[in-house]
């Protein structure tokens, strides 16, 4: 078990590398001049290659490679172009913000799911199985960022329960506990926990009627065990692979949050992303894909880590 | 030993013959109503896509800005019009030869691209493997959503860079299915009996490899269809793939966004559609799995 | 481990037909294969399972060798070896005194030459591929028109017992075992080898059709002049098919020799133990040695000496600190044991 945590955690490292390596190509793969957003149109050459020297963009990749991998691991991501604070700031308040609403999403779409897919599982091939494998492909299917925007009309715009954009009354930037920043999260959540839902209630589906076919179920059935019992047979055996499938989900949540941020204007890693991109500030699109790829690594890691601690027999496949 | 026949002479003609597998797989699917909807859905979208100039009412670029955002239901603009005056049908009717092209474009590259590198990974085996799987694993490091709207934000919008990030990001997950059913095809007895008869690598992983592996792999990317309709319009829903005045129904989502308040149906329309292409996909999917599903 | 010279000599049945002494067709010479096991923090290899671990023997023009032991003693790496399908660590592969991959024998000159058929009737055809075209498959690599080939096919379908106009266009699904068999059979004949390594071939067959089978492994034998190696753990199936027999235990040769004096003067104690596991039906000939107990060791850590002492009745100090080479113990019959070996040291050795 130890062997297997080490070896994982050791295996980890190269990707992660790996990642660093990609995370510091985009911004050599962005086409024109990476100082486009902060020299004027007219500046003389003179000044482009003061800054160039300043930024280090003259020296070799190699060397500006390490230099900046070097700083990334003292915690170092440079600074925004756009707004001269440290990248590192800037990401980690909106990290905050998108870890809340992901988490709050996974837990919707894990509820949710669990119920859909262990209903549909529990009634294989009859009309609630229908039903409710119908509500888990349209989870799967469904444009979200399109349903926020039907959900904004419906509850905001023809309503009027819940307010359609920001984390908070006023456009307030710190996050409080109450009521009326709450109800912003409503919205955004729910729309966000459409895709985990579809996926979990897939999962569970497969799993809880793999489980109920096995002979050893017959067996307790057999016995006279009680509905309840093989119940917690059932979600005994089903759990862990759930539980892991949301613990993934929950990263994929965090990495695609842009969409939704957009459309409802959380102040998240998302819309950081979207003004990163739009205005051209490398380094914060740098520094952002960076700690959110490196969350979904080590989630990953801790994904699988856990499992292997509830089911030793994964470790071995 | 019976000696009744004369074995030379056989006619091809008097040959019992069963029905091949992907033959099984299409009379299993055909029994299939939701699938053969979802079919039936997909066919008709393409029909659109191609038939476009000639099903649709007026000119989708063409607007006016004194009929802009009509509701649906506006004589002569039967799903009314949008914020520059350009007729919605038609836009929705031209949008599906962009929305589909970048949606499914990308899936069929990946699957092109990712089967060569899992299917020689699988099969070569060992330090070639080794190479190939573990810069797989990086690039699946990231979330998909991310890592498509990474690459498209550095490169910049456009349609070509669209479809760069969308098919780099799908290589991954195909290429690492294409690995693991090759790698498990290979040690079959029958691969092995194929080695035993003399045959070089090539011969043997066209006919006994891909016969075996490109279904399942065709399946999975199929399903990956669905996802890249839906990423392919977000990029374009964010400003990143398909650029105006092309009609692309992410796009027009986005440019609509404006009208939330005023023409919430309007808005709404060119969703409905990325949703029903995503959901056809899906349920054909479902569909063809299960027919492939023999059990044998 | 054996000398070379005293192998090549023919054994009994191959002599009798002439004063010349027989040639070997296939040899194989101090054959060595471990496989390493995957283990510790970076995956380096820290053990191996010694699955052939020097095996020789040679293999004459027109008789069946029959090759027996527990399951894990190495008899199915040794065909794939022989296959050339896995690369030996050490040893060789001589057909005709030729080694496969050489300039003088193309590793697709050897593979006509030698074919096998593996236990897994299903498993070793390609479910895609309908039974004409699996069977047609070998000779097109080897520069068979397709046309030839599928008629070589239904040829060779008709010469294994299965009606071509019915079987020529199934998918192997929908064949019975033993016609699956069948079709592997000729699959292997495709090619006009001139040897077959059966390897448990017809060991998931029902007895029944097990015996259909070995009859016409028997009636092609003698039509085509084909040469086998019956790899099975099936005792009297061997006895029936064989002319001689080779005993493994560990990765190595007991024991090898002519099939009668095998079977009823085996002179390895593992032999007469797996001889007496046996039912027989003749209360004179069953044997009175104790029967063979427990597992096989494990082979990733084999024991020392012979490998058959920490199971042997009659071992001694001998048996665990010199390994023992095969020694004549009767005509065209081979015994690795210090208890046929005179000079040995062990107390039960003639002197």
């Amino acid at each position: 078990m130890l062997t297997y945590i080490a070896k994982r955690v050791i295996y980890t490292l190269p990707i992660m590398l790996g990642v660093a390596i990609v995370c510091f190509l985009l911004v050599h793969i962005a086409p024109g001049d990476p100082l486009v957003s902060v020299l004027p149109p007219d500046a003389s050459e003179q000044l482009r290659q003061q800054m160039m020297a300043l930024y280090g963009f003259d020296r070799p990749y190699a060397e500006q490679f390490l230099k900046w991998l070097g700083r990334a691991l003292g915690g170092d991501l440079g600074t925004s172009i756009r707004t001269n604070r440290p990248v590192v700031a800037e990401v980690g308040k909106a990290v905050s913000n998108t870890l809340m609403l992901a988490a709050l999403a996974t837990v919707i779409g894990f509820v949710l799911g669990s119920l859909f897919g262990f209903v549909a599982g529990s009634f294989r091939d009859t009309w609630i199985d229908k039903v409710a494998s119908a509500i888990s492909v349209t989870g799967v299917s469904v444009p979200h960022y399109w349903l926020g925007m039907v959900l904004v009309i419906i509850f905001s715009a023809q309503l009027g329960w819940l307010p359609p954009t920001g984390a908070g009354p006023g456009g307030s930037d710190n996050w409080v506990w109450d009521w009326a920043h709450i109800r912003h999260m409503i919205l955004p959540a729910v729309t966000m926990s459409v895709i985990p839902m579809g996926i979990i209630a897939r999962t569970v589906r497969a799993l809880v009627a793999e489980i109920l076919s096995q002979e050893f179920i017959a067996g307790l059935k057999a016995k006279g065990m009680s509905a309840f019992g093989i119940f917690r047979h059932v979600v005994k055996n089903a759990a862990p692979t759930a539980l892991a499938v949301m613990g993934i989900q929950l990263g994929y949540l965090l990495g695609g949050s842009i969409l939704i941020e957009t459309v409802f204007s959380w102040p998240g890693t998302g819309l950081l992303l979207n003004d990163a991109i739009f205005q051209r500030d490398l380094p914060l699109l740098q520094g952002t894909i960076l700690v959110l790829a490196c969350f979904f690594v080590v989630l990953n890691l801790i994904v699988d880590v856990v499992q292997t601690a509830i089911d030793p027999r994964i470790a071995r496949s | 030993m019976v000696q009744a026949v004369a074995p030379a002479m056989i006619d091809d003609a008097t040959i019992e013959r069963s029905p091949g597998y992907w033959s099984t797989v299409w009379r299993r699917f055909r029994r299939d109503p939701v699938a053969m909807i979802a079919l039936g859905v997909i066919v008709l979208l393409i029909l659109i896509a191609i038939l476009a100039p000639y099903i649709a009412p007026h000119d989708p670029f063409r607007g006016a800005t004194l009929r802009r955002l009509r509701p649906p239901g506006t004589p002569g603009y039967l799903l009314g019009t949008d914020e520059l005056g350009r007729d919605m049908l038609s836009r929705l009717i031209y949008g599906a030869r962009l929305s589909l092209f970048m949606g499914v474009t990308p899936v069929f590259l990946a699957l092109f691209i990712g089967s060569a590198i899992g299917v020689t990974a699988g099969y070569v085996g060992g330090i070639v493997n080794t190479l190939l799987m573990r810069t797989i694993d990086i690039i699946f490091a990231f979330p998909s959503v991310l890592l498509a709207i990474a690459l498209s934000g550095a490169m910049g919008a456009g349609i070509v860079n669209g479809l760069i990030s969308l098919t780099i990001v799908f290589i991954p997950p195909i290429a690492r299915i294409a690995e693991s059913v090759t790698t498990s095809v290979r040690s079959l007895d029958y691969v092995e009996a194929a080695r035993a008869s003399g045959a070089g690598a090539l011969s043997i992983v066209r006919k006994h490899v891909l016969g075996n592996v490109l279904g399942p792999i065709f399946v999975y990317a199929m399903s990956l269809i669905a996802v890249s309709m839906i990423l392919a319009s977000g990029l374009s829903f964010l400003g990143l793939g398909v650029r105006p005045p092309e009609p692309e129904w992410g796009l027009m989502l986005n440019t609509l966004r404006t009208a939330l308040y005023t023409q919430p149906m309007l808005c709404a329309l060119p969703g409905i559609m990325i949703f029903i292409t995503s959901i056809s996909f899906n349920l054909l999917t479902d569909g063809l799995r299960s027919a492939m599903d023999i059990k044998a | 481990m054996a000398s070379d010279t005293v192998m090549t000599r023919a054994p009994a049945a191959a002599q009798a037909t002439g004063s010349e002494p027989v040639r070997p067709l296939l040899e194989a010479a101090d054959l060595v294969k471990h496989f390493p096991i995957k283990s510790g923090l970076l995956g380096r290899s820290n053990a191996v399972v010694r699955a052939v671990d020097g095996v020789t023997f040679s293999l004459y023009p027109g008789e069946t060798l029959g090759i027996v032991g527990e399951s894990g003693c190495g008899k199915s790496t040794t065909a794939r070896v022989l296959m050339n399908l896995i690369k030996p660590d050490s040893g060789n592969v001589l057909l005709n005194g030729r080694a496969p991959g050489t300039p003088e024998l193309s590793l697709k000159a050897f593979r006509s030459q030698v074919q096998m058929v593996f236990q897994d009737s299903y498993a070793s055809l390609n479910p895609r591929l309908t039974v004409e075209d699996s069977i047609a498959y070998g000779p097109t690599v080897h520069g068979v028109s397709g046309t030839d080939a599928v008629r070589r096919a239904r040829r060779l379908l008709d010469r294994v017992g299965l009606d071509p106009r019915r079987f020529a266009g199934r998918y192997p699904h929908e064949l019975s075992g033993g016609q699956r068999q069948r079709v592997n059979i000729a699959r292997a004949l495709a090619l006009e080898p001139k040897v077959i390594i059966l390897d448990e071939a017809v060991s998931a067959l029902d007895k029944s059709v097990e015996a259909q089978v070995l009859n016409l492994l028997l009636d092609l034998k003698e039509e085509i002049g084909l040469t086998y190696i019956f790899i099975s753990h099936d005792l009297e199936v061997v006895r029936f098919i064989a002319n001689r027999v080779m005993v493994m235990y560990l990765g190595r040769v007991a024991e090898i020799g002519p099939t009668d004096a095998l079977y009823t003067g085996g002179r390895h104690p593992y032999t007469t133990a797996l001889l007496g596991s046996m039912l027989s039906m003749d209360p004179d000939e069953r044997t009175m040695e104790a029967p063979l107990a427990g597992d096989p060791p494990n082979p990733i850590d084999p024991p020392s000496g012979c490998r058959f002492h920490t199971r042997c009745s009659f071992a001694e100090s001998v048996c665990s600190a010199k390994t023992p080479a095969l020694t004549v113990s009767g005509t065209g019959h081979f015994t690795a044991c210090h208890m046929v070996d005179p000079g040995s040291g062990h107390s039960k050795a003639a002197a």
